[in-house]
């Protein structure tokens, strides 16, 4: 009887070790299910296995979430859909003047394309598109992980942080070889930072400061907030290429880019001034290799990956003639007023297009712009 | 004849009367009866309350299968969720309900009811508390302006309802930088504009192209337009205008050696006041100052700058003690040109001067007696 007593004894003392230690099952990316509380979306993109990253610039917090959308397809006919904004209006139960298009980006392994909008009253919706259908992502008990985006604090910052008016706002975001890249602006200081930060997320966050030489300027200078970037390889090396306000296209090398290092860029492109880049995507037809690039007052270029790689100049004398171009050589294609743009493989774009006609659309491209 | 035509007319008013008061009960009754009523939280409509009765044959488990909620005039059915909330079917749509439109409810082909969602009060309307520098001299080669609003502002607006106005009557294009997503505060309500940098910076391209935004001694205006809305949908109302000259420009750091401090007295609440002898950056006053004592703790309490962001003032939350005090200074902090303690914003690197090594922080000493 007494040997009964112990193993009872025994077992509800396991029993209750169990509950006090019991933790939220984590995923294999360290994911626990649960409701993020996501206060806006400024940029979106995908990690492995269907892990969306959202940017979000109102809390300074990167987000990973599990989208569960994993299922690979090879050939996706991508999205359509014509007058995109007045159809999410309806879908959202109001009016086109008070929905904003903020980012998109295609699932590289569904290629189902996910679409961040805001209310004009901030309130941040997810969708997701497949093919001319439009649906809402649930965001609540979803596998998720987050991140905050740290500054280099001062000593009683801690105390200071809920009152703090320092903002960083997320200009664009990448994922690359388990690091997500985050380029952002602070509301304070004219200062541009560089974040990469592994993936599962952990403590760390590698803060850099570029250094740009921007021909259309003539100088070196620090403080240029970097609009768009995407990585890439050349000639076996790893690097960023990144396009800034003014329109240098300029590359940093990748292994580089440490924790408060500060890493000088190479100018390869300067597409004029005047315009701001707001997308690029690296394409491939055969053999060759193409970057394209959408801008806010040009169409979208298009240049010769061959060219870059070539290209082993940095321009150090500024362009002489304003709103000229100087470096490597891009085409402008007959693509204008594209105001997002994402890859759905190595032949199609997805690209959201402001029409002649005024209508928006979202519509796949062909190899024809290859 | 008269009198026959006078209640002909008189029966014509009452029959108009009547008719139009039976329309006004009836387009009451489609909501009223139904009872659906809208959910408030923070002056937005965030759900629509349906009555248990008027779906009681659908299951909890199908309520969002079979019910709709469209805007009025519209074949697409929202997204939102339908969910059981006490005797009610509650929906939540994914945003806010817009004030001023109509929405209908649905089950299956049935038209439960409409839904206006009424408009703003038109007095309830945001303001413009502050428009930063405050000071109406302001050097050629400003960096950036604040807006300070009283409410949560629309983002991405701020070419649309900004202008800066040269002689009072000129809109000069292209001085402030587009920026999208724009530099907000994490209420809303504290906006930066910068004005393009690389037309400030001499001899860059735009600078030597398209002129500096600004010139020395000419009137300028700051236009916030009435226009603007906030995040509910309310404008401004009035617009806001301030009015500046340009003086010649700044192109020395701050120097906290020329700063002066008084001297609290022990056991007081009395304010720190640090004069600076030249108006500061307004947003990076209130956090680049710290307080800190012997020990190295930082002292509580809040910073305001006043004087035309001349002077800064520190309201410690507990007495000051005796004893020194140390005022710590992040190098970031910017005048309104955008020299910061370690360097000008507009230097010539190709030139070998001598810069001191940059700091990252500068102290200050002070006694409490």
């Amino acid at each position: 009887m007494k040997k009964t007593y112990a193993i009872l004894a025994l077992g509800v003392a396991g029993l209750l070790f169990l509950a006090t230690t019991t933790r939220p099952i984590q995923n294999q990316y360290g994911m626990v299910t649960g409701t993020p509380s996501i206060k806006s979306i400024n940029a979106l993109t995908f990690g492995p296995d269907g892990v969306l990253f959202i940017g979000d610039g109102k809390s300074a917090t990167v987000f990973a979430v599990d989208t569960k959308d994993a299922a690979p397809v090879d050939k996706s006919a991508g999205a359509d859909i014509k007058n995109i904004d007045q159809k999410i209006a309806a879908l959202l139960g109001t009016e086109v003047a008070n929905i904003t298009i903020q980012d998109i980006a295609v699932n590289p392994v569904s290629k189902n394309v996910y679409c961040a909008v805001q209310h004009s009253d901030g309130t941040p919706v997810l969708l997701k598109i497949e093919g001319d259908k439009l649906s809402a992502v649930s965001l609540k008990d979803v596998p998720f992980s987050m991140l905050a985006l740290t500054n280099v604090a001062a000593e009683d910052a801690k105390d200071r942080r809920g009152e703090s008016l320092r903002v960083a706002s997320i200009s664009d975001m990448g994922y690359a070889d388990g690091k997500v890249m985050v380029s952002g602006l602070s509301n304070q200081e004219f200062g541009s930072t560089f974040r990469s930060i592994p993936f599962p997320f952990t403590n760390t966050q590698n803060q850099a400061s570029l250094e740009i030489y921007h021909a259309a300027h003539g100088k070196y200078e620090t403080m240029a907030p970097i609009k768009t970037f995407t990585t890439t390889e050349i000639k076996g090396k790893k690097y960023l290429l990144a396009s800034y306000t003014c329109t240098p296209l300029v590359l940093f090398p990748l292994d580089e880019l440490k924790a408060g290092s500060h890493v000088k860029g190479r100018t390869v492109a300067e597409m004029g001034s005047g315009n701001s880049p707001l997308d690029m995507v690296i394409m491939k037809k055969g053999d060759e290799s193409f970057l394209m690039m959408a801008n806010s007052s040009r169409p979208v270029f298009k240049v010769k990956y061959k060219n870059l790689e070539e290209y082993q100049g940095s321009l150090t004398t500024p362009v002489v003639e304003n709103f000229a171009t100087a470096g490597v050589d891009f085409v402008s294609l007959p693509l204008t007023n594209v105001i997002q743009l994402d890859k759905l493989d190595d032949t199609h774009m997805v690209l959201l297009q402001r029409r002649s006609n005024g209508s928006l659309d979202l519509w796949t491209s062909n190899e024809r712009y290859l | 004849m008269s009198g026959t035509y006078k209640r002909c007319w008189c029966f014509l008013i009452r029959l108009y009367i009547g008719c139009n008061l039976i329309f006004f009960v009836s387009c009451q009754q489609s909501t009223e009866d139904a009872g659906i009523r809208i959910r408030w939280a923070d002056k937005r409509a965030t759900g629509l309350r349906i009555p248990r009765q008027l779906a009681l044959a659908v299951a909890a488990d199908s309520l969002n299968q079979r019910m709709a909620v469209r805007l009025a005039g519209n074949e697409t059915s929202m997204l939102g969720q339908f969910q059981l909330a006490d005797n009610d079917i509650l929906f939540e749509p994914l945003i806010p309900l817009t004030r001023g439109l109509h929405y209908t409810i649905w089950l299956g082909n049935k038209r439960l009811g409409e839904v206006a969602i009424p408009n703003l009060n038109p007095d309830d309307k945001p303001t413009v508390l502050g428009i930063y520098p405050t000071q109406d001299s302001l050097p050629e080669n400003l960096l950036k302006i604040y807006l300070h609003f009283s409410r949560p502002m629309r983002e991405g607006q701020s070419p649309k309802y900004v202008a800066i106005l040269k002689n009072k009557n000129d809109t000069l294009p292209g001085v402030l930088l587009d920026l999208q997503p724009e530099l907000w505060n994490a209420d809303r309500t504290l906006l930066t504009l910068w004005l393009d940098p690389g037309r400030i910076k001499r001899d860059l391209q735009p600078n030597k192209r398209l002129g500096a935004p600004l010139q020395t001694g000419v009137p300028y205006q700051i236009v916030v337009s009435a226009n603007w809305p906030d995040t509910q949908g309310a404008t401004l109302g009035r617009s806001a205008t301030k009015s500046f000259v340009t003086v010649p420009r700044d192109s020395l750091s701050p120097d906290p050696e020329q700063w002066s401090i008084n001297q609290p007295k022990q056991g007081s609440l009395d304010p720190l006041e640090v004069t600076f002898g030249e108006p500061l950056d307004y947003s990076l006053l209130t956090e680049t100052l710290h307080v800190i004592d012997e020990e190295g703790r930082a002292i509580a309490g809040k910073w305001q700058p006043v004087d035309e962001e001349k002077r800064g003032l520190f309201k410690p939350v507990m007495s000051w003690n005796t004893g020194q005090y140390r005022l710590k200074i992040e190098s970031r902090l910017e005048d309104l040109a955008g020299n910061n303690l370690n360097r000008p914003f507009d230097r010539d690197i190709t030139r070998k001067n001598k810069s001191p090594t940059p700091h990252l922080f500068v102290d200050m000493l002070f006694r409490v007696k």
